[in-house]
């Protein structure tokens, strides 16, 4: 994110695109709310009625999968009715010209019919967001889960660079980042083409620098991105290149990765799995090996959260006799594989790292407690550099300085719906469970709020059509795979549109998604494909399938279920 | 007189922590010393999501509560402010369930007590403000938002004043008085 979170209570206007903060992130959309109580105005952008829809000035729900011809049509309304912050676009950046090329032929009256939005509700929109300051953008995976990702974060940045929103306080685009630590994942450098704090695996320097501190020759090729590894295992183009071995630790690829099929297919093939967790899933059932490792409450380290902010955490409870941390496994299998590893301590490790990353290189251990949070760029130790709360003041990290436009053509998502799967399905997060669920599922008092299969929500439309009740067991079916789940009639999606959750085993819609992805960011389409809905008329097998099903998995996993209810017969 | 919980859907994100907190403050003991085996999961307060609302419905503890008139056992009684069910002498019958106009009363099992056919035993289910827990209400203390909170007989009374003068106000609109105001 370009700005803080705590300054989302600041803004003048939230353009709320694809994020469902409700069920993502509750705390971050307890901000938004305060800031709609402090008089923000809310744009929303969504083909589902989500909490901030209902709370928000304007509600453009659009046909999913249609992101970058609405946004290219709203840069367009501000263009063509002279909203700009000229001064700010003549200043601060490049490109200007080629960008207006491409937007100008994105009319409202044109983009209508492919968003389903009014041409009238396109320019409202486009009005409100250039005419009132500071306005920032929150995005999430309703952008980034799409073949054509990318381009649409780019175009964000274009609205935001062309009303002048970067660089001052409350404005700027937030990704509001789809997991706990994702960020700090990336910042530490876990990413196929990056070091630590973000430099390039192909610049020679930095190299030389990291081979210097580590002691050994380091590759100068970009890797693999996670979402390549289905296919380099069971279709390499070059056999030679083929993957034999796969380490996974807190991940659960065999349920949150698209067309799991596929992914399972996969791990079977693969010589050796090995699954590092804190509690068994469904790729752990593939695994070769298991190392259990401590969970959040059982270490301490450092967290980044979403805007950059570096954050400590404490240790609270002893871990079980045996279970080791993260740090140390990795150091005992490095050791044992020939390069000798060892710290005493996550201290070392992060001093390690802040000598490597000149933009975290102030983030002391210190700092960090001593203020509760320092947000990078923080580049000296002393305690009177104290972060960044918004990134771009006075200039863009570009080399001329400048933010640059960037403009390109609207594409569809790969697999649209036709007579055979005629419904669009679109997936997302449920509230209760975190992820692919592997640590709530656990929980009983989460479990009790919602447990398999799962719902899919459906339009009343639809369920007249179809014949079906709120509560019904259905069998969702696209090209790929099949799974059941249980009707939720609601008018929060539109007609031909259904929405499911992820992290249902029984209900898994990953069985159903498409792995198309964006060719830059290597991320899935989960927010789009096509799929059918077939009635089951024999509800009681059904309702006795799920039961026994979710049973024999867990049970599969060692998990003790005799003093659960049986299935009824 | 009673007072009530309510829920304000500007606010409210549909997230349900006040449902998990009910049934926490219902067992008497801290989150992280339940046994999962060990309690009912029977919240006395349900969202309700509409396209246009999300928000929490639960006893408005009625001055002349409909459930306390229908339960033949005599089982729901007023005190201290509270319209609260005797779940010890409850038969199940659901006259009370029936009788409510809000909904607030659902059926709900009672961890480790058996019925005939072998099933656990369910009672009549609703809010009692966590009249014998202290602190209040769970549910608003938990709530993220703050969109929940204890309306008072005298708030909704100040309310209704405030109305009155409006509305006199509106009334005299272009009367002699009103006219002698302007002045």
């Amino acid at each position: 994110m370009t700005m803080g979170v705590q300054e989302i209570e600041d803004a003048g206007l939230i353009l709320n695109f694809g994020y469902n903060g409700a069920d993502s992130h509750p705390i971050v959309q307890r901000r938004i709310i305060r800031a709609r109580q402090k008089g923000a105005k809310i744009i929303c952008v969504d083909p589902r009625v989500i909490e901030s829809a209902r709370i928000a000035d304007i509600h453009l729900q659009l046909k999913g999968g249609t992101n970058l011809a609405l946004v290219n049509a709203l840069c367009n309304v501000i263009y063509t009715e002279g909203l700009m912050d000229e001064k700010f676009i003549r200043e601060k950046t490049t490109d200007f010209d080629e960008f207006v090329e491409v937007i100008k032929k994105y009319t409202p009256e044109d983009v209508s019919p492919i968003c389903r939005i009014s041409p009238e509700d396109i320019r409202k929109a486009a009005r409100l967001y250039a005419t009132t300051k500071p306005a920032m953008i929150l995005y999430g995976m309703g952008v980034c889960q799409f073949g054509q990702a990318v381009d649409v974060v780019k175009t964000l940045a274009d609205m935001a660079l062309m009303t002048g929103n970067f660089g001052k306080p409350a404005t700027g685009i937030g990704p509001v980042r789809g997991q706990n630590n994702v960020q700090g994942a990336c910042d530490m450098g876990a990413l196929p083409n990056n070091y630590p704090g973000y430099q390039s695996i192909t610049d020679d320097a930095v190299r030389e620098k990291f081979e210097k501190a580590w002691g050994v020759p380091l590759s100068n090729k970009v890797g693999l991105p996670l979402t390549h590894v289905p296919r380099r295992v069971l279709r390499p183009e070059d056999p030679s290149k083929q993957i034999h071995a796969y380490y996974i630790f807190g991940e659960d690829p065999a349920q949150t990765d698209p067309d799991i099929n596929e992914v399972r297919e996969a791990l079977e093939k693969c010589d050796l799995v090995i699954l590092q967790d804190i509690f068994m899933n469904r790729a752990g059932q593939y695994a070769d090996v298991v190392l259990p490792s401590t969970s959040w409450g059982e270490h301490e380290g450092v967290y980044s959260c979403c805007d950059r902010g570096f954050q400590r955490f404490h240790k609270m409870i002893e871990p079980p006799e045996g279970v080791k941390v993260d740090w140390q496994i990795i150091s005992e299998i490095s050791t044992a594989m020939g390069y000798p590893m060892h710290y005493n301590n996550t201290q070392e490790i992060w001093d390690e790292m802040r000598r490597l990353c000149p933009s975290f290189a102030g983030a002391t251990y210190e700092k960090l407690e001593a203020t509760g949070g320092v947000q990078w760029p923080c580049r000296s130790e002393d305690m009177s550099d104290k972060g960044t709360v918004y990134l771009h003041k006075g200039k863009f990290s570009n080399p001329d300085g400048k933010g640059r436009f960037y403009a390109t053509d609207w594409r569809p998502p790969q697999e649209l719906t036709d007579t055979e799967y005629p419904l669009i399905l679109n997936t997302g997060r449920e509230v209760g469970h975190y992820s692919a669920r592997t640590m709530t599922g656990n929980c009983r008092l989460l479990r009790s709020l919602e447990d398999e299969p799962g719902w899919v929500q459906i339009n009343p439309e639809d369920c007249l059509e179809y014949g079906l009740e709120h509560g019904d067991l259905v069998r969702l079916e696209s090209r790929r795979g099949w799974c059941l789940s249980r009707v939720s009639c609601t008018d929060r999606t539109s007609p031909g549109a259904v929405f499911m959750t992820y992290q249902w085993w029984i209900g898994a819609c990953n069985m159903l998604t498409n792995p198309n992805l964006d060719p830059v960011s290597n991320t899935p389409e989960y927010k789009y494909c096509s799929v059918r809905i077939e009635c089951i008329e024999d509800q009681a097998w059904a309702e006795n399938y799920v039961v026994t099903e979710y049973r024999r998995l867990r049970e599969s996993m060692g998990i003790d279920v005799s003093g659960e209810e049986a299935a009824v017969q | 007189m009673n007072a009530f919980v309510k829920g304000n859907p500007d606010l409210c994100m549909g997230c349900r922590t006040c449902m998990v907190a009910c049934v926490v403050s219902h067992t008497g003991r801290h989150i992280f010393e339940l046994d999962p085996d060990d309690y009912t999961f029977n919240p006395k307060l349900h969202m309700v999501k509409t396209r246009a609302i999300s928000v929490p419905v639960q006893c408005k503890h009625c001055e002349n509560p409909a459930c306390m008139a229908a339960c033949p056992q005599k089982c729901i009684h007023m005190e201290d402010g509270t319209v609260f069910i005797d779940t010890e002498n409850c038969i199940g019958c659901k006259a009370c369930m029936e009788a409510c106009p809000v909904g607030a009363i659902d059926m709900a099992p009672v961890s480790g007590v058996y019925q005939p056919d072998g099933k656990e035993r369910y009672v009549a289910n609703k809010c009692d403000l966590c009249r014998e827990q202290s602190g209040g209400p769970a549910c608003i203390r938990v709530c993220p938002t703050e969109a929940l909170k204890l309306v008072s007989y005298e708030e909704i009374a100040d309310t209704a004043q405030e109305r009155r003068l409006a509305a006199a106000k509106a009334n005299a609109d272009g009367s002699l008085g009103a006219a002698a105001q302007a002045k």
